[in-house]
């Protein structure tokens, strides 16, 4: 494990979901995780405590020096949001896989037909995607894809436009059109806990403008759409993520991967990434 | 001989893809709407998914993912995220040579030597997957080298050997035309126990 892998911080729980202490893995190593007088704690295999972090309704932790404080959304804050904490889902893929497949839209009307997307509206425009350097994130904007149920709060289609972003290695925020309020966004967040290489537990997260579903319902059609994308996630040859160019052949529409993956190597972040054709 | 039997007609109908392998190949076969059968590598060149997850749309195979869809000869046809373009040439799936005799489908992962193994007059029975492997099966029966062993037997059984891992086999078995399908059934479970049995 190197600097560039440890120095960064990743999501191991749900705050509302800790009670008597557990273990998990980060990184290929156990921890250990808990709660005293309503301090969240977190512990490597020899009891060391590890900083910590509570933010977006989930406990976040570094093995390492986190280099910057944890990524921040603003827009989280505004007022009149429903904040839902969706679950986990495990996954045995690369985190890094879990994450590049989030940043796609071109799979909705395979994936997630009738829901995010249907045949024939299969088209991806262009859209703009750039590495901010100021704040060394991935962006993606002006994406738009017309979809025949974008949300729960949703009926019939719309042409939804998006923008991603990639605060951090295995994070990423979606900004979305929101059915019922227009000209703001909702919010939906994957935060990935890399287990090991291969193996990740997802953590979505959401905060949304909508005042008719009730909770229960929010989540279950967000962990169906994870559902979906969990069977795809647990076929892709190989597990890992290729950064070279050659194994894997991009379109214009996957221009968003291609910066994720451009990125990831500038910043030499390879854990679950596979370097080598294989 | 190169070619391995990878399937049993019965068990693929025209429209649908399974997944296969031989050794550490992985495969994806599929029968197209006019009744062709394919053997191609298990991967999407897009973004390496199974393209056995996929799905058959007339005469060419689509992938799950992004909806790529390759034509016959393994090379994509059409990207459904951008409909106007033509893919280039070298967007294309590793494909293998496929043959299907007698109601067997035979995949080889080289230039194949000759045709397909002659199953004579047998007719396929089941496809069985064994927890011993390709060579031990060979061995039992005094051919180390084949992958088509025939048996003989009440039945006139016939046996086509998928090598799949050190470990595990599937067995495709043929028998004469006029025998009694259970009979048979019988018979390649008490094989397998046997086989199974004599694991080292
Ligand atoms: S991975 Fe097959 S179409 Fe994208
Ligand atoms: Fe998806």
């Amino acid at each position: 494990m190197t600097a560039a892998t440890d120095n960064h911080w990743y999501p191991v729980a749900m705050v509302s979901g800790i009670d008597a202490p557990r273990e998990t893995w980060l990184l290929g190593k156990k921890i250990t995780l808990g709660r005293d007088n309503g301090a969240c704690w977190v512990r490597d295999a020899a009891g060391n405590p590890l900083t910590v972090t509570e933010r977006f309704g989930h406990l976040w932790t570094s093995p390492g020096q986190p280099n910057r404080a944890l990524f921040t959304i603003p827009e989280a804050d505004t007022p009149g949001r429903r904040l839902v904490d969706v679950g986990s889902v495990r996954v045995k893929c690369s985190p890094l896989r879990a994450v590049e497949n989030f940043l796609d839209i071109a799979h909705f009307p395979f994936v997630h037909t009738d829901i995010l997307g249907a045949e024939p509206h299969t088209e991806v425009d262009r859209y703009d995607v750039r590495i901010a350097e100021d704040v060394d994130e991935v962006w993606a904007t002006k994406v738009k894809f017309f979809q025949p149920q974008a949300a729960k709060s949703a009926s019939g289609g719309i042409t939804t436009e998006y923008m991603y972003r990639v605060p951090a290695p295995t994070c990423a925020v979606l900004y979305k059109t929101c059915p019922p309020r227009p000209g703001e966004w909702d919010i939906i967040t994957l935060f990935v806990q890399p287990l090991t290489e291969e193996w990740c537990e997802v953590w979505p997260w959401m905060a949304l403008y909508d005042d008719a579903s009730t909770m229960a319902e929010m989540v279950s059609f967000q962990q169906l759409i994870f559902m979906q994308d969990r069977s795809i996630l647990e076929n892709q040859i190989p597990r890992k993520l290729p950064l070279d160019p050659g194994m894997e052949v991009p379109t214009q529409a996957d221009m968003t991967s291609v910066a994720y993956r451009r990125w990831l190597k500038k910043i030499g972040y390879t854990y679950g990434a596979q370097l080598v054709a294989a | 001989m190169n070619w391995i039997a990878v399937g049993l007609k019965q068990d693929l109908p025209l429209g649908v893809v399974i997944p296969s392998r031989i050794e550490d190949t992985e495969l994806a076969i599929w029968r197209s709407a006019s009744g062709e059968v394919r053997a191609w590598s298990d991967r999407c060149p897009h973004r390496g998914m199974r393209l056995s997850h996929g799905f058959v749309r007339g005469n060419a195979l689509s992938c799950i993912y992004h909806g790529w869809q390759y034509s016959e000869n393994g090379s994509c046809a059409y990207i459904p995220a951008h409909p106007k373009l033509t893919p280039p040439d070298t967007i294309c799936v590793p494909t293998y040579d496929c043959a299907e005799t007698d109601g067997v489908i035979w995949a080889a992962l080289q230039k194949p030597l000759g045709a397909p193994p002659a199953v004579s007059s047998r007719r396929p029975v089941r496809s069985m997957p064994v927890a011993r492997s390709a060579r031990a099966i060979a061995a039992y029966f005094n051919a180390p080298q084949s992958t088509f062993l025939e048996i003989g037997s009440d039945f006139d059984v016939a046996l086509a050997l998928q090598p799949c891992t050190a470990a595990h086999c599937v067995v495709h078995a043929l028998a004469a035309r006029g025998a009694d399908r259970k009979a048979v059934s019988r018979w390649l479970e008490a094989l397998r126990s046997d086989l199974e049995e004599s694991a080292p």
